[in-house]
């Protein structure tokens, strides 16, 4: 697979590339014929629930773990089998696994230290990330007795010293709280500018995935389902998982079957015509209707539209989610807050769907019908 | 995780303590008397006249106290018995000789700080071993580690004897040292094993990725994190060692004798019957070095023995 970001970046190599790497924990394949490949300095998101791959993944490229089969690049060079030390790379633990018996400055220095740096360069790169991550007041405390925000910029900070090629960030907000959460967001943003790094970043969060990644793996069973922009999982998603996986609230997805035409489809909501239709449809087939809540809204007077009985108001400041019953079919769609306010469950509303927005997937394999 | 890094060093903030007041403190504090007051009567026996040891009712104190106690629970302090410990006469009105006890002294020291600092350095590593990279059936070695601490020693003592005899170690230093690390092994792979077993994995992955072989994570990430389990071990070996009779007995020869063994025939030989003021001395002397170790080591000791008790 290739990268398709449109942002790719010219005259940059390529700093990451797997090829159909695998491996496996017994009779348990963690990792399944994984490819992919990571432009220099971009910020990339292996995105999926918990026991997909994603630490497996990044393990194996940190070395931590040696791959069944396949090949691993990194900087155009093999470096599938190559010793830990040498791939220019460091990693942000979930647990942020710093040395609890060092203090602050000897935990950022370590890495320097293992390098045989000169003390005196070793001194001016401690002062110099401590002032970057506000760590400076901190550095003769121990680990045990730093806020969880502070010792996660300390897992930080003794990564991005030894100034890595790339960064591997395996859940690193999974143990912070939500405000603390928000602010490293931004930070790390901040960092990846600041250092111009590669990124890899490991998450079951669809928001994390969303906001920082500027290229988005999403990851199944081990093996890679999607690649691409925030915006292009979120428009073109390639198979029913990944339409399931980003946009919050989920897609609605209904079952339909593909009409005699073979461009328009039979479903519990009438006939629904797609602006663009599948060429690939068989008359006849099974097929699951894809639509976001915020391509569903109310029908204008006077407009056609589908009717269907509220059944679930929940206002959610400037929008609301709104549940609708139709044709047997339970939808949620995103309507503005004005609009919602005059909403009660129990109320008949007429829906009108957007039909350039209609995704069309495969029933049996959930890819999508192009 | 960062919870259970302030469980591990012990730093966490104490929750739902509240500090006693005076009346716990002193019912405490008379339960605690209560349990010292063997070893106190021990180390008072030690100080007393040799005739005072058996009087009835016995004295009480080296001090009136400021005539606080009656006097004839109050004893007259003597150094003597401590003389006669290393230097007495054998025989009724005979010159003093030398009783062999420096030799001895130094035998338990020698032996028991050898073999549990040895039993240290392998279990440890051994320990290491089993925590990080288990062997199929990794439990089926530990239990066996364990089989020769489940029977009584007097049990276990007859085929070592043999064995000992076979191969001539009976009476050397080597061999006792090495029975003693044998012995101490079991209990420090067990203990060592649970302190690595708490460590984080991660913190080792990290220690590779910042640049680490395996020996220098061993030594310097996992070691210093296990301090107080070493410190823990040490103590508890050596109070084990320290106190050992029944081996001794049948395995040191005359130049490799240790205390409990020669404070045995010191105080049954000699056809005066016991002389308890004597035997006090001994025993308040060898109770010396094992209370000063665990008191220099008592910081690490309860912070190891707690060790992991809590999930956080």
């Amino acid at each position: 697979m290739t990268q398709t970001s449109p942002r790719a970046s010219a005259g940059k190599g390529i700093a990451l590339r797997l090829d159909g790497l695998s491996k496996a924990y017994g009779s348990v394949r963690a990792i399944n014929d994984l490819s992919f490949a990571v432009d220099e300095g971009r910020f990339f998101v292996l995105f999926g629930p918990s026991s997909v791959g994603k630490t497996t993944t990044l393990r194996t490229i940190a070395g931590l773990v040696q791959a069944d089969s396949g090949t691993l690049e990194i900087g155009g060079r093999d470096m599938t089998h190559a010793p830990i030390a040498g791939r220019g790379i460091s990693m942000v633990f979930q647990s942020f696994a710093l040395y609890p018996h060092l203090t602050v400055y000897d935990n950022l220095a370590y890495p320097l230290r293992e390098e045989k740096a000169a003390r005196t360069e070793i001194d001016k790169r401690v002062k110099e990330t401590a002032e970057i991550l506000k760590l400076t007041h901190r550095l003769k405390a121990k680990p045990a007795t730093l806020s969880g925000g502070e010792q996660q910029r300390v897992a930080l900070g003794r990564s991005l010293i030894r100034r890595p090629k790339i960064l591997l960030l395996d859940e690193p907000l999974t143990n912070l709280d939500a405000k603390l959460r928000h602010e490293t967001r931004a930070e790390l943003k901040r960092l990846h500018r600041q250092f111009g790094m590669t990124v890899i970043y490991a998450t079951p969060d669809e928001l994390e995935a969303l906001s920082m990644g500027e290229t988005i793996a999403v990851m199944r069973d081990g093996g890679i389902v999607q690649i691409g922009t925030p915006d292009e999982l979120y428009e073109q998603p390639i198979h029913t998982y990944v339409a399931s996986k980003i946009g919050s609230p989920h897609m609605n997805l209904f079952t339909a079957s593909v009409r005699a035409d073979t461009r328009s489809f039979d479903t519990p909501l009438g006939t629904l015509v797609p602006a663009t239709a599948p060429k690939t449809a068989d008359a006849g087939e099974a097929a699951l209707i894809g639509i976001r809540p915020s391509d569903i809204r109310l029908a204008a007077k006077g407009e056609a539209g589908v009717a269907s009985k509220v059944h679930l108001v929940e206002p959610l400041g400037d929008i609301t989610i709104v549940s609708v019953e139709a044709g047997g079919e339970m939808l949620r769609m995103v309507l503005p807050e004005a609009i919602a306010a005059s909403i009660r469950t129990g109320d008949s509303a007429s829906i009108a769907i957007d039909n350039r927005k209609i995704h069309v997937f495969r029933a049996v394999s959930g890819q999508a019908m192009t | 995780m960062a919870e259970s890094i302030l469980g591990k060093f012990g730093f966490g903030r104490a929750s739902g303590v509240d500090k006693a007041g005076w009346g716990r403190t002193l019912a405490v504090a008379v339960v605690a008397f209560i349990y010292f007051l063997p070893v106190l009567f021990i180390i008072f026996t030690a100080f007393k006249p040799q005739g005072d040891a058996l009087l009835v009712p016995p004295t009480l104190s080296p001090t009136s106290l400021f005539g606080l106690i009656p006097d004839h629970f109050v004893f007259k302090p003597t150094l003597e018995n401590f003389g006669s410990v290393f230097s007495r006469s054998m025989t009724p009105d005979g010159a003093p000789e030398a009783t062999g006890f420096d030799r001895y002294f130094f035998n338990s020291i020698f032996i028991a700080s050898a073999s549990v600092l040895l039993a240290l350095v392998i279990g440890t590593l051994a320990a290491f071993g089993f925590s990080r990279y288990p062997l199929k059936g990794n439990d089926t070695y530990l239990f066996i580690i364990l089989t020769t601490r489940m029977l009584p020693a007097i049990v276990v003592i007859i085929p070592v004897i043999l064995m000992f005899r076979v191969v001539g170690l009976s009476g050397s230093y080597l061999g006792i040292i090495m029975l003693y690390t044998a012995f101490n092994l079991a209990f420090t792979i067990w203990m060592m094993k649970s302190f690595f077993d708490e460590l984080s994995p991660d913190v080792e992955d990290a220690a590779r990725i910042d640049g680490s072989s395996g020996m220098r994570v061993f030594f310097k990430i996992c070691l210093p994190q296990v301090i107080a389990g070493l410190a823990a071990t040490f103590v508890f070996g050596l109070i084990l060692t320290w106190n050992e009779f029944l081996f001794a007995l049948l395995l040191s020869g005359p130049d490799t004798r240790t205390v409990p063994v020669a404070m045995n025939q010191a105080v049954s030989s000699g056809g005066r019957g016991t002389d308890w003021t004597l035997l006090a001395a001994i025993e308040t002397l060898f109770l010396v070095p094992v209370f000063l170790v665990t008191f220099f080591l008592q910081n690490h000791l309860l912070r190891g023995v707690t060790f992991g008790t809590v999930k956080r």
